[in-house]
């Protein structure tokens, strides 16, 4: 809930800082990504975009972004046909070590979109919902970047990782504690200290899970089956007792 | 959109049945419009009663358990589903209430395709839609067969508690167990003893393996030892019922009652492991419900005249009435019908053959057969029927043939009447054996089938749709029995005759339209009606027919014609399946049309307002008649009747 009331504090400084100053239609939208939440709704009620990146590398400063994949769900309930799928142009060399990851070749994205405009149009898609991400962090980073390249600030969606949520709701038995990545330091310091700590992969949590992956390591597939964990996750949370917005907040929000 | 760019979600659904039948656009379709859900085990999904919210379930991952509750909150499981299966589809496409339960067995991934999506893939795919209507059929079959198992769903306007002894009860809860037996060698006296002292009126013979060899009753007692003066030390095993007739204790009680009806049996032994456990008799019916099939035939059998067995009518009806209000398959019932029905007749002939005698007219001059024909002859008579006889018998010179025609007319004539008085009307048509053209001797039967099958006039092939139906019931079967394997002979060697009748056969057609709407009557008293027998059975009955007349088969029922004919190979077993079911749907309407009329007093008819149908027996309608479209595909290809 603090991290809730901290983001939400930023959101309103950052709206009078900006009062006065030129910001993309696409950048004033945003402002406003948190003005419809309401800690003590169904979390279900609300809209949630599960989103996964695929990118040249790990390291936020050098590296770039290949693809962006999303599903939304609503109500609970993934939608198949409501999803962001687009290739990003690098305007720099793939690592061959990414390319045996992910198999995007620079061909597939030579002639894609700049990162400014795909993410303009991932903005666009996300509109006000909240965003889910499994190891939110590292994607929220480099959207970020490019956040702040192109509209001088950063994301103002709320943002859910699935990782701590499966630790405390799903799973709690199963992991090691983690020590949690606060967006507020979120790509600050140019390194996201991933963990490489293989129970938290998403291989390994679909797996336990019994969530099939339809195409591990693209973009839509990843992000498609990180919605099913969220998914799993809310229906747990729901059991509990624990089904409002303020209990994913405090089990998951960066 | 261009390709769904997660092609596996595509491959996923390829998997499933019906979805395998369509292309990969509209498959595209499908999943761009599918929302993807998870239900935790233990959760209610959809709940007898209440209306679809929409959707059609597929499981990706999981499983789901579909029951119905019944009037004492017990839940009956139905089925189970799992992975690459789908539930909600009856409420769903039906609009009306659900009428399972689904509870979530295992945590459930699915994918839930909205309502609209499915209605306009059934619109435009007849293999989907196909799959989907005996998906639906399957459903609604195994709702029947779970009440079963505890009572019937509903029984509307059941007045009598007979139905619900009769489905609800099974052969171990109403058998008498710790059965009384004895060894093979025990005296009749001995064994007369044991049953006294323990009050019952049977015992059961144990043979050296232990295993029922045979059973003693007051009856054989009375009829062996008193009557025929045998010796008090005679051992049982010469004067048992040998080989026992048996039942299973897990057998409904309703089975029970028919088999004992069947083969007129006082008891039935109950083993099990071979070893018998019990034993279930007549008086425990009539315990409990004071009257029973058995019974009646006891009554048909032993009345002493045509007077006394007309007034059985009502008594017999009400029977009749109880065992089809028995929801289920008709078949059975149809059979216990034909049987009654069968034994009134018989027992007819006999009281008039002996009632002539009396009046002085003397004794059949050369042994005869009585013929039952058309649905008699099938022995799938119902409530609406009316007589379809004749008579032949043994071969006389030209010279005699006048004076012994003159008396089985007389005789057939007295028949019919009281048939008629017992509630079988006169056939319009006049194909009775009061009808001097039908009471005839055995060669000029013969000569006037040939007469048909060389020269098949549309005349001659409507008598050959009654006529080669017949089948002996009362007097010397043999000569029917020769009748019958003379007509295979002929027919099965004329190619032109079989075609002919094969056209004949495809002149009724399913009353289904091009886009499987139903094509109702035009016209005429019955507007707006479908003629469920001539439409729906008559098509069925005459394919049988034809394809029995071609490959020598000598029976007449049409399903065991069928069955022969499978055996044949000459139609897939799968089809055969498929052809029963629709055709004993269609009698199941038809029957409960008829009492359904007969309770409000009205006339009874075969034809049914299909707008008064319920949604599913709508479908479900549909369904038998395009099967039945397709059994008659099956024999204008056969008989290349299009060329």
């Amino acid at each position: 809930m603090f991290y809730f009331l901290v983001a939400w504090l930023q959101n309103h400084l950052l709206r009078l800082h900006l009062k006065n100053r030129p910001v993309s239609p696409v950048g004033r939208e945003n402002l406003r990504a948190l003005d419809h939440l309401s800690l003590f709704q169904p979390a279900r009620s609300y809209s949630y975009v599960v989103v996964d990146l695929e990118t040249t590398g790990l390291e936020v400063k050098t590296d770039r972004v290949l693809s962006i994949g999303a599903f939304r769900i609503k109500s609970g309930r993934i939608r198949m046909g409501d999803m962001f799928n687009i290739f990003v142009n690098p305007e720099r060399d793939i690592p061959s070590a990414a390319i045996k990851v992910h198999g995007i070749v620079p061909d597939m994205v030579k002639n894609a979109a700049t990162a400014g405009k795909a993410l303009d149009e991932f903005l666009m898609f996300l509109g006000h919902d909240i965003m889910v991400a499994h190891q939110a962090a590292f994607d929220l980073a480099f959207i970020n970047r490019i956040m702040s390249e192109h509209h001088g600030f950063e994301l103002q969606n709320m943002v859910v990782d699935t990782v701590p949520l499966c630790q405390q709701v799903i799973l709690p038995q199963f992991y090691t504690p983690m020590r949690r990545h606060k967006r507020l330091f979120a790509g600050r310091f140019g390194h996201i200290p991933m963990q490489k700590n293989d129970q938290h992969s998403l291989d390994h949590i679909a797996n336990h899970l019994g969530i099939q992956i339809y195409q591990r390591h693209t973009a839509l597939g990843d992000a498609l089956a990180a919605a099913m964990i969220f998914q799993r996750a809310l229906s747990r949370m729901e059991k509990a007792g624990q089904g409002k917005l303020v209990h994913l907040v405090n089990a998951g929000a960066l | 959109m261009s390709d769904y760019p997660l092609p596996q979600v595509l491959d996923f659904l390829k998997k499933v049945a019906p979805f395998n039948t369509l292309g990969p656009d509209v498959l595209q379709d499908i999943v761009s419009r599918a929302e993807i859900a998870f239900y935790p085990r233990g959760e209610m999904l959809i709940r007898m009663g209440e209306k679809s919210g929409g959707h059609l379930f597929v499981i990706q991952t999981g499983c789901a358990r579909v029951t119905i509750t019944d009037e004492s909150n017990e839940e009956i499981l139905v089925d189970m589903r799992g992975e690459g299966e789908f539930f909600g589809a009856l409420s769903l496409l039906k609009g009306h209430e659900a009428l399972f339960n689904v509870c979530v067995e295992e945590d459930l991934i699915v994918f839930l395709i909205p309502r609209d999506v499915i209605k306009s893939i059934l619109n435009a795919n007849d293999a989907f839609k196909r799959y989907f209507d005996s998906a639906l059929a399957r459903n609604f079959k195994a709702v029947r067969e779970s009440a079963d198992h505890k009572r019937s769903l509903y029984t509307p306007e059941n007045k009598l508690d007979i139905d619900m002894f009769l489905t609800g009860k099974r052969v171990s809860e109403l058998m008498a167990g710790d059965v009384l037996t004895c060894g093979l060698k025990t005296t009749a006296q001995q064994a007369a003893r044991k049953m006294k002292q323990r009050r019952v009126g049977s015992i059961v013979v144990t043979g050296d393996t232990g295993g029922p060899a045979g059973i003693v009753t007051d009856a054989d007692l009375r009829s062996k030892i008193i009557a025929d003066g045998l010796s008090l030390q005679t051992p049982v095993h010469e004067i048992m019922s040998a080989p026992v007739c048996t039942i299973s204790p897990r057998a409904y009680t309703f089975d029970a009652l028919l088999e004992m009806s069947r083969f007129r049996l006082s008891h039935l032994v109950v083993i099990e492991n071979e070893r018998a456990v019990g034993i279930i008799c007549e008086q425990d019916f009539q315990i409990e419900i004071g009257s029973s099939p058995v019974g009646m035939i006891d009554d048909i059998d032993k009345s002493t005249s045509v007077n006394s067995l007309v007034g059985l009518r009502p008594k017999i009806d009400r029977v009749l009435e109880m065992a089809m209000r028995r929801s289920g398959s008709v078949r059975p019932m149809v059979a216990l019908f034909a049987e009654l029905n069968e034994r009134v007749a018989k027992r007819f002939i006999h009281l008039n053959e002996r009632e002539m005698a009396d009046e002085g007219h003397g004794y059949p001059p050369v042994p005869y057969c009585w013929l039952a024909m058309g649905s008699e002859g099938r022995q799938e008579q119902t409530l609406l029927t009316d007589q379809d006889n004749a008579l032949l018998y043994q071969d006389v010179p030209d010279g005699e043939d006048d004076q012994v025609k003159d008396w089985f007319l007389r005789l057939s004539r007295r028949v019919v009447d009281a048939l008629d008085r017992y509630g079988i009307p006169r056939c319009t048509g006049g194909i009775m054996a009061g009808n001097p053209q039908w009471c005839m001797r055995a060669g000029d039967w013969e000569k006037i089938f040939t007469g048909w099958i060389s020269d098949p006039t549309p005349f001659a092939l409507r008598m050959a749709t009654i006529f080669f139906d017949f089948r002996g019931i009362a007097g010397q079967l043999e000569d029917a029995a020769g009748l019958r394997m003379k007509l295979n002979g002929m027919t099965s060697g004329s190619k032109y005759f079989i075609r002919q009748l094969a056209k004949n056969a495809l002149i009724n057609k399913p009353p289904l339209g091009f886009i499987r709407q139903f094509v109702v009557e035009k016209s005429g008293e019955h507007e707006n009606e479908l003629n469920l027998k001539l439409k729906g059975l008559t098509p069925v009955v005459d394919a049988a027919r034809v394809l029995a007349l071609e490959s020598g088969i000598t029976t007449t029922n049409t399903m065991e014609r069928l069955e022969a004919i499978a055996d044949k190979g000459i139609i897939e077993p799968g089809f055969l399946s498929e052809v029963d079911d629709a055709y004993d749907f269609i009698n199941f309407i038809r029957i409960s049309h008829h009492l359904r009329s007969r309770s409000r007093g009205d006339f009874m008819n075969n034809f049914i307002d299909p707008a008064l149908l319920n949604n599913l027996q709508r479908k479900w309608l549909k369904e038998s008649f395009a099967i039945v479209s397709r059994l008659q595909e099956k024999l204008s290809i056969r008989y290349q009747t299009k060329v």
